[in-house]
């Protein structure tokens, strides 16, 4: 199959990309752009370790074609913050002790973002929590304090820098 | 695997696609379930026709009618300011299909078209009285969505033709819609079976059921003996429900048992509507 030009949005910056028709966006993102912060395994939408944002909501990339974000804007793991600027929720995390494997937490992170970025502010119980996050599996089972990191991370939205709360 | 990829800017267009390469062609709507049939290489179109961007999104009422647009997801339902009295069991229903993931991607139209006996939203829908409205190259027609189901993956669409929209009557204040959903857990599950039924106070009853059939089904017979004898009959209606239904063993659960989920939630969700009519009624 032919290749043909697509311009995605990616963490606020154009990429122009030549495409198979069928390539998912996740492919893409790792496959294309190197970038591997978003994880790949089981490829139907079943695990949620591939999901990023689009249009500020979560999205599972694996089962996505990346032609299906043209004129969209997709925001990855890469794009919420970096070792010197973390992202309130990847400092909640760390802070939790959330990570263990740590192969589905750019999932989570991304997943929570969507999540709370819908609340905006209203801090969610741990039921909403465990619920919004029902999609994204982590096989460590170390939810509990996924969770508390969560919560912990909504309670301080107030003071979040802008640009974290920006969806 | 290989497609492709078309984005055409009007319904016209889209039709006109899907008219030009017949069955070579597949709609795409959200994809969540396609993208997955063609990775699993079960489906393998030569064209996937977006329809993506033509208006189709939308959630519109009037003072009689609720409209749908196919593209429409099912977070948008969920999130509907007037889908919360009356209307409760849709968000009910789109709640609990997939994760936040799939709710931001998967479409209403996707879960008619897809004609799964265990789609969520559809006995939802069914009990209504939803009607579905196709566009194709010979014009539009609508259908009772009751009668554009055939049977597990089959409807009366026409290889060229797209749903854009689904339409029902908005219900009087004197009645209640409820969802109830069996799974083997609580989140990301395939409903081991689900029922939803529309009560209107001294008038119609709705009863539908989904994966206890090769279709989704309505209860005609149960609903008959609800809407003559009201609260006294929730049990015996159940009981009807579970006999009538057809479902079958597989690896979620037995028939044998699919037939009890069927009675008790059906008795569940009458007296649930019942209770929501009653609270409401000052």
């Amino acid at each position: 199959m032919t290749r043909h030009a697509l311009d995605l949005t990616i963490n606020g910056e154009s990429h122009q990309l030549m495409i198979e028709p069928h390539w998912s966006l996740l492919h893409v993102l790792r496959g294309e752009l190197g970038m591997t912060g978003t994880k790949e395994n089981c490829l139907e939408a079943e695990c949620g370790v591939c999901t990023v944002l689009l249009d500020g909501k979560a999205v599972n990339s694996c089962i996505l074609l990346a032609e299906q974000c043209r004129g969209r804007s997709i925001v990855t793991i890469e794009g919420l913050g970096d070792p010197e600027h973390l992202h309130p929720l990847q400092a909640a995390f760390i802070k939790h002790g959330a990570v263990q494997c740590g192969y589905c937490i750019p999932g989570m992170i991304m997943t929570a973002k969507s999540f709370l970025d819908e609340r905006r502010g209203h801090v969610p119980s741990e039921a909403e929590v465990r619920e919004a996050l029902s999609g994204t599996l982590c096989r460590c089972t170390g939810y509990q304090k996924i969770v508390d990191a969560v919560i912990a991370a909504a309670r301080q939205r107030n003071s979040w820098p802008e640009e974290a709360r920006r969806s | 695997m290989g497609f492709a990829f078309h984005r055409p800017e009007t319904i016209d267009a889209a039709i006109g696609l899907g008219r030009q390469h017949g069955e070579a062609a597949r709609f795409l709507a959200g994809g969540t379930d396609l993208i997955i049939q063609i990775n699993r290489r079960r489906l393998a179109p030569q064209h996937l026709i977006s329809l993506a961007g033509l208006g189709l999104d939308g959630i519109s009422e009037t003072p009689t009618e609720v409209v749908i647009g196919a593209m429409a997801t099912h977070d948008a339902v969920v999130s509907w300011p007037g889908f919360q009295k009356e209307l409760l069991a849709l968000p009910q229903a789109s709640a609990v299909i997939g994760g936040r993931q799939i709710r931001n991607i998967a479409t209403v139209g996707g879960n008619i078209v897809n004609a799964s006996p265990a789609a969520d939203l559809v006995p939802v829908l069914l009990a209504l009285d939803a009607t579905v409205d196709l566009s194709g190259s010979t014009g539009s027609r609508s259908l009772p969505l009751d009668r554009f189901l055939v049977e597990r993956g089959r409807t009366e669409r026409r290889p060229d033709e797209i749903l854009t929209t689904v339409r029902f009557a908005k219900p009087p204040a004197a009645s209640a819609t409820w969802f109830l959903k069996a799974g083997r857990r609580k989140a990301m599950e395939i409903s081991v079976i689900c029922v939803a039924v529309h009560l209107v106070q001294n008038g119609k009853a709705r009863i539908a059921i989904g994966a206890a059939a090769s279709r989704t089904v309505r209860v005609p017979e149960a609903e008959a003996l609800v809407e003559k004898q009201g609260l006294s009959a929730f049990r015996e209606a159940g009981q009807i429900a579970a006999d009538k239904t057809t479902p079958i063993d597989d690896v979620r659960a037995s028939a044998r048992y699919r037939k009890l989920l069927v009675a008790k939630l059906v008795e569940r969700a009458l007296a649930a509507c019942a209770d929501r009519i009653e609270r409401a009624d000052p």
